[in-house]
């Protein structure tokens, strides 16, 4: 398994939010992690990430890469790791880029605090661009002259760029409209075919987890409630939540 | 037939400089209960529309008429009539609700300003005061009882506990604030209610409860909507008619049932076809439109959707296809809606959706 997560807890102040006795990624396949606002599906990215002790949490538990433990790495390994190896993406692509550089100047920055010298950065950012379908003239733009999902793409090219190996996408197409979405998807279902990654997508819609993820598991207030290859999930569902999730989907024909 | 129509508009414009954002929108919303649903992506101009209506941005053409006034000529008292006759629920609840005034406060300015507020209570102070739960002597404890009691019966009908009045918006949920959007537009009793993409910045499960909402209160209140959104999927059960709209102009209007079921704009098919599905049958008929949509300011020649339609012909880059009937109230901008009509699909794309008749 290229992403395993075990017994992972996340609390604030005693406080548990978000528990996952048991989660794997492999490479070549996405994985969803549904629920509603405040199931704790983002706390347990951010606990991937070694990002929820920096917003006050107590975390523990293993999360491991090729099976190499990231609990307890020092900042400075677990950065080497984030960013190159486990690349994320988030719900705002606008809150994601500083919106008082270019775009290209965000992306070789990465690259370059990742040891690429000025020349590869761009080279590979330009590549990048071109494979999420994107004229690398955007990278002389400012984020505000990009629109949402142009911007999510930038964002997506940069984790290619990296050459990371686990793709963490929270919510990444909740804001934008469904052809948009639709363009998104097919996109994050083409990372996962031809190169292999491996990602773990979290979304409150049901219908778009159907669309994408080979194995889905459902949280609820914290807790992973199901969980199992989707079409099974979803097609015979054992838990209530689950059913309530599945019910919530607006359908075009009724 | 004239007489059931509430807000009948006529090919609206707007323009921003020398953008044409609206250009040529008509559209006909029955009295209530009655829905219509206004679409299309962002940059469509269908929130433009929107505040066209309202008219808080300026038309540059076309005619606006509710229940047979001239909208555009109204003034003074007559458009204040308007704007409370037409309401207006956003899609941002976090941005449409002071963060500064309780619940109770932010619907009771409504009813003061509104002059609609019981035992005569005018003004913001009175009634923000008043249901903020401060002292207040005699004759005004008996107004804030007054207004207290409307706010309470208003957060009831929008499902919510009367006792969140005396809340702040940012200790409410999403979904919450939203109903209280809902609700504040209920105050003044409107005929119309304009929904400008109300569920999109929510999950789901509150999305479900939000459009159960409208369901039922424009079945109850005899409400006529426009429903503004780019998700088709939300339209069933709450819109009879549907206006597609594309880089300001209408690319396909009718009944919404037969456009949802058999779309005659290339445009259309592709919003259907993007809305994510549950059972697996249903989602092999994907389309997907290459780029974003351009903006108005550079419109192409021939049909404005010509660079990403999946069904473009040579025709299409170079005349603009006017809007033409095609089948009874069915009104289409294509010149390939014929054959649209008839099954034509994209390459790849089947010709039928599972579970269609």
């Amino acid at each position: 398994m290229k992403l395993e997560i075990r017994d992972l807890r996340v609390s604030f102040g005693g406080h548990p939010v978000a528990s996952v006795p048991e989660l794997a990624v492999d490479g070549g396949e996405i994985v969803g992690l549904a629920g509603e606002s405040g199931s704790g599906k983002s706390m347990t990215i951010l606990a991937v990430l070694g990002l929820a002790q920096t917003a006050g949490a107590t975390v523990t538990g293993s999360v491991r890469l090729d099976g190499q433990e990231l609990a307890g790495l020092s900042g400075v390994r677990l950065r080497a790791i984030r960013g190159a190896r486990i690349a994320a993406i988030f719900q705002s692509p606008s809150l994601a880029f500083n919106p008082v550089f270019r775009v290209g100047a965000i992306v070789s920055r990465a690259l370059r605090q990742h040891g690429l010298s000025a020349a590869q950065a761009r080279e590979r950012a330009d590549a990048a661009m071109r494979s999420v379908l994107l004229s690398p003239d955007l990278l002389g733009r400012y984020p505000a002259q990009l629109s949402g999902g142009q911007l999510q793409r930038v964002a997506i090219a940069l984790a290619l760029a990296l050459r990371a190996e686990v793709l963490l996408a929270d919510e990444p197409t909740s804001a934008l409209d469904v052809t948009v979405q639709a363009e998104v998807l097919e996109l994050l279902r083409e990372l996962r075919d031809s190169r292999g990654m491996a990602v773990l997508f979290v979304s409150h819609d049901l219908a778009v987890i159907a669309e994408l993820c080979d194995r889905v598991a459902v949280m609820r207030a914290g807790q992973v409630v199901e969980q199992g290859p989707t079409g099974q999930v979803l097609a015979a569902p054992r838990h209530d939540y689950t059913r309530e999730l599945l019910a919530a989907v607006p359908r075009l024909r009724n | 037939m004239a007489d059931d129509i509430v807000l009948d508009v006529r090919d609206l414009r707007v323009n921003f400089g020398p953008v044409r954002a609206v250009d040529g929108v008509s559209l006909a919303i029955s009295r209530g209960p009655f829905g219509v649903a206004l679409v299309g992506e962002s940059g469509s101009g269908k929130t433009t529309v929107g505040r066209a209506l309202l008219r808080l941005v300026p038309a540059a053409g076309g005619t606006i008429a509710f229940e047979g006034q001239d909208v555009l000529a109204l003034r003074g008292p007559q458009l204040r009539a308007y704007r409370r006759a037409v309401q207006i629920v956003f899609q941002d609840a976090d941005n449409s609700l002071d963060p500064r005034m309780r619940i109770g406060a932010t619907i009771g300015e409504v009813l003061a300003a509104h002059g609609l507020a019981d035992h005569g209570l005018a003004g913001r102070g009175l009634a923000g005061r008043g249901l903020a739960g401060r002292g207040l002597a005699g004759h005004r404890k008996a107004g804030r009882g007054a207004v207290g009691d409307q706010v309470a019966a208003l957060l009831a009908e929008a499902a919510l506990d009367p006792a969140l009045a005396s809340r702040y918006p940012h200790q409410l949920s999403g979904g919450q604030r939203q109903r209280v959007a809902i609700a504040r537009a209920l105050a003044v009793g409107p005929r119309l209610l304009i929904l400008d993409e109300p569920t999109s910045a929510l999950d789901v499960t509150a999305q479900a409860r939000i459009l159960a909402l409208v369901r039922r209160l424009r079945d109850e209140r005899q409400l006529a909507c426009l429903l503004i959104t780019h998700n088709l999927a939300i339209i069933p059960g709450l819109c009879e008619q549907m206006v597609v709209l594309y880089l300001g102009r209408v690319a396909e209007a009718g009944p919404a049932g037969e456009l949802l079921a058999r779309p005659a704009h290339p445009y259309t098919l592709a919003l259907r076809s993007a809305v994510p599905e549950v059972d697996a049958a249903a989602r092999r008929s994907r389309i997907i439109l290459p780029g974003d949509t351009p903006h108005a300011a550079t419109l192409p020649p021939g049909c404005p959707f010509h660079p990403r339609c999946p069904l473009v012909v040579e025709i299409c880059r170079t005349s603009v296809p006017q809007p033409r009937t095609v089948a009874p109230g069915r009104q289409v901008a294509c010149h390939r809606a014929d054959e649209v009509l008839s099954g034509l699909r994209p390459p790849g794309a089947p010709a039928q959706l599972a579970g269609e008749p």
